[in-house]
């Protein structure tokens, strides 16, 4: 942990702030007694995880890890629970009218859902980029990435503002396309500009994983290969897990891949993991080979 | 009969019909827009007798006389209103907040049916309760207790409207404000309300073009005044108190004249705040623009 809690630190040093609140810490030592294996490398573990929606079904059983910085994909047919599972990852599952859960999220071995951990804390160290680009729509592009820096206390004054603005969104590779008019309206820029505004407001709360759920979706082809590109290149600092309806991209980016089915007894469930070299030339389940030649789903 | 005389035959009355509900459609619209002419018509005939640039800005004379302005009613008239502003807004926000926001509480629900019941008691209900409140123990009549009845009148028109608004805030800025890790109070004030605020600019503009009107819960309460009065301790005038108290002294033309002059200034100043109130709210939906 201490060694993790260096390399984040080490990592985020323009900003200069350490990423796990106490709280996260404190739970992180009494799971280390419980945690039984942790895959080196994993930074989110889910282990058993069975969400309902009201009375149905939505996923049951999914266990998986998500890689330190690296891409994970989790792809699948629509229902197969995939943003399910991605929203139990940083608490924002819970939000949905009805929705309840059961099973275990560790980030790097610390329960998620220990009562003593804020849903907000969680959620800032794992953010969160949605379908729809949802940039603030009365602030300016500059405010869009410095507001929710500020309020979480992050940044004090213009300087250190002005420098995580620019540090996010050069880490968004927006920077250039917006430098001369971040008094613009977040809402005046294309759908791809905005989809990088809200990652670059995501990386200016200091996060270390981003889960993006179908980020390109809502974004024309050559928006969506901008948004492949920058997702490549955070993987470098950023652990990243992306939900996908679209197999190519998933084979473009993840280095591995999550395939998830559902039928109606078990409702979404986890058919096959493994690197995405691996699941997209040879398959080891007949489900998953059908899936990515395109013969159902 | 052949073919195309039947064919005729239906074109002509399916036109005839057309044009008849046409017509039927058109008186219709005539009809409503009837007593508001009307309103317009007589404001503008009756009011101009008596109204001068000098009726904005004279002190009250002799009730008898002609002549005298009305400038004490319009000065009490925009105090009061203005407090009762400032005290309703705040509260009907903090209401329409805590109806939208903690909506799975029961409490909620409650408050949001005393927010309905609150918008249906009669207006000199309103004053009524306020006089024994605070007249009563103020020992005596005042522009405050006035804002106060007046701001009870405003409260429920701000929070159904503001309510409605917050209600419609896209869902995708709720997530997203969430999963940036931000405080409820944060997201409501910096993101949510900024979102909606021409739809609750709107609903603040409703409320004060229906209080501005008010005379019942005036009469308990600010009494009315002749003096030009800024001290809200003291009873204070208002144009509809004005225009209530020169409309009873029907023996008197100059008074009758002098309240059509003030219904004039009145309905003027209403219309004003409704433009004022329409292009702060296109300037603030285009900033909010999507």
């Amino acid at each position: 942990m201490d060694e993790e809690n260096d390399d984040v630190t080490t990592t985020h040093a323009a900003i200069g702030v350490n990423i796990a609140p106490p709280a996260l810490e404190v739970a992180h030592e009494d799971a280390e007694v419980t945690t039984t294996q942790t895959a080196p490398a994993a930074a989110i573990e889910v282990r058993g995880l069975t969400a309902h929606y009201g009375t149905k079904l939505a996923v049951s059983d999914v266990s998986l890890d998500a890689g330190q910085r690296s891409i994970t994909a989790i792809i699948g047919p629509s229902g197969s629970g995939k943003s399910t599972v991605l929203r139990a990852m940083n608490r924002m599952l819970e939000v949905i009218p009805g929705a309840r859960l059961e099973g275990s999220v560790r980030f790097h071995g610390m329960d998620v859902y220990d009562p003593s951990i804020e849903p907000a804390a969680v959620r800032r160290t794992i953010g969160m980029v949605f379908q729809q680009p949802n940039p603030f729509p009365t602030m300016s592009i500059y405010d869009n990435v410095a507001a929710p820096a500020r309020f979480n206390g992050m940044v004090r004054g213009r300087v250190e503002t002005d420098q995580l603005v620019e540090r996010s969104l050069r880490l968004a590779a927006l920077w250039g396309e917006v430098k001369d008019v971040l008094g613009k309206s977040g809402a005046s820029l294309s759908g791809g500009q905005q989809q990088r505004l809200c990652i670059a407001r995501a990386l200016a709360v200091n996060p270390e994983v981003i889960l993006m759920d179908e980020p390109c979706s809502a974004l024309d082809p050559i928006a969506t290969l901008q948004i492949e590109e920058l997702a490549r290149q955070l993987s470098k600092e950023y652990t990243i897990v992306i939900v996908t309806h679209n197999m190519q991209q998933a084979a473009r980016v993840s280095d591995e891949t999550i395939f998830m089915s559902m039928s109606p007894e078990r409702g979404g469930y986890v058919v096959e993991t493994g690197p995405t070299t691996r699941i997209f030339t040879n398959p080891s389940n007949k489900l998953t080979e059908d899936y990515i030649t395109g013969r159902f789903g | 009969m052949s073919d195309s005389q039947l064919l005729r035959g239906t074109a002509l009355r399916r036109r005839s019909f057309d044009r008849f509900i046409s017509v039927l459609c058109l008186v219709a619209g005539v009809i409503a827009l009837l007593p508001l002419a009307a309103v317009i018509a007589f404001l503008l005939i009756e009011g101009l007798k008596a109204w001068s640039p000098a009726f904005l800005v004279e002190r009250p004379g002799s009730v008898v006389g002609p002549g005298g302005g009305a400038v004490h009613a319009i000065i009490g008239t925009f105090l009061m209103t203005g407090l009762a502003l400032v005290i309703a807004t705040p509260a009907a926000l903090a209401v329409a907040v805590y109806v939208v926001e903690y909506r799975e509480s029961r409490l909620a629900v409650v408050v949001r049916s005393a927010v309905d019941l609150l918008a249906g008691v009669p207006s000199i209900v309103v004053g009524i309760i306020v006089y024994a409140l605070v007249v009563l123990t103020m020992k005596h009549f005042s522009g405050f207790a006035g804002s106060l009845a007046l701001a009870i009148i405003m409260l429920p028109i701000i929070a159904r409207t503001s309510e409605e608004m917050l209600k419609i805030v896209p869902r995708r800025l709720r997530e997203g404000t969430m999963a940036l890790g931000m405080a409820r109070w944060r997201a409501l004030g910096f993101v949510f309300i900024p979102t909606v605020a021409s739809g609750i600019l709107t609903g603040i503009l409703l409320a004060v073009s229906r209080a501005i009107g008010e005379t019942a819960p005036l009469l308990f309460t600010s009494l009315g005044s002749n003096f030009v009065q800024t001290d809200f301790s003291q009873p204070m005038s208002a144009l509809p108190v004005y225009i209530f108290q020169n409309a009873i002294n029907i023996g008197f033309p100059a008074a009758k004249e002098r309240a059509w002059a003030g219904a004039l200034t009145l309905v003027t100043i209403v219309l004003v705040l409704n433009l004022l109130g329409r292009w702060l709210a296109s300037r603030a939906a285009v900033r909010g623009a999507n």
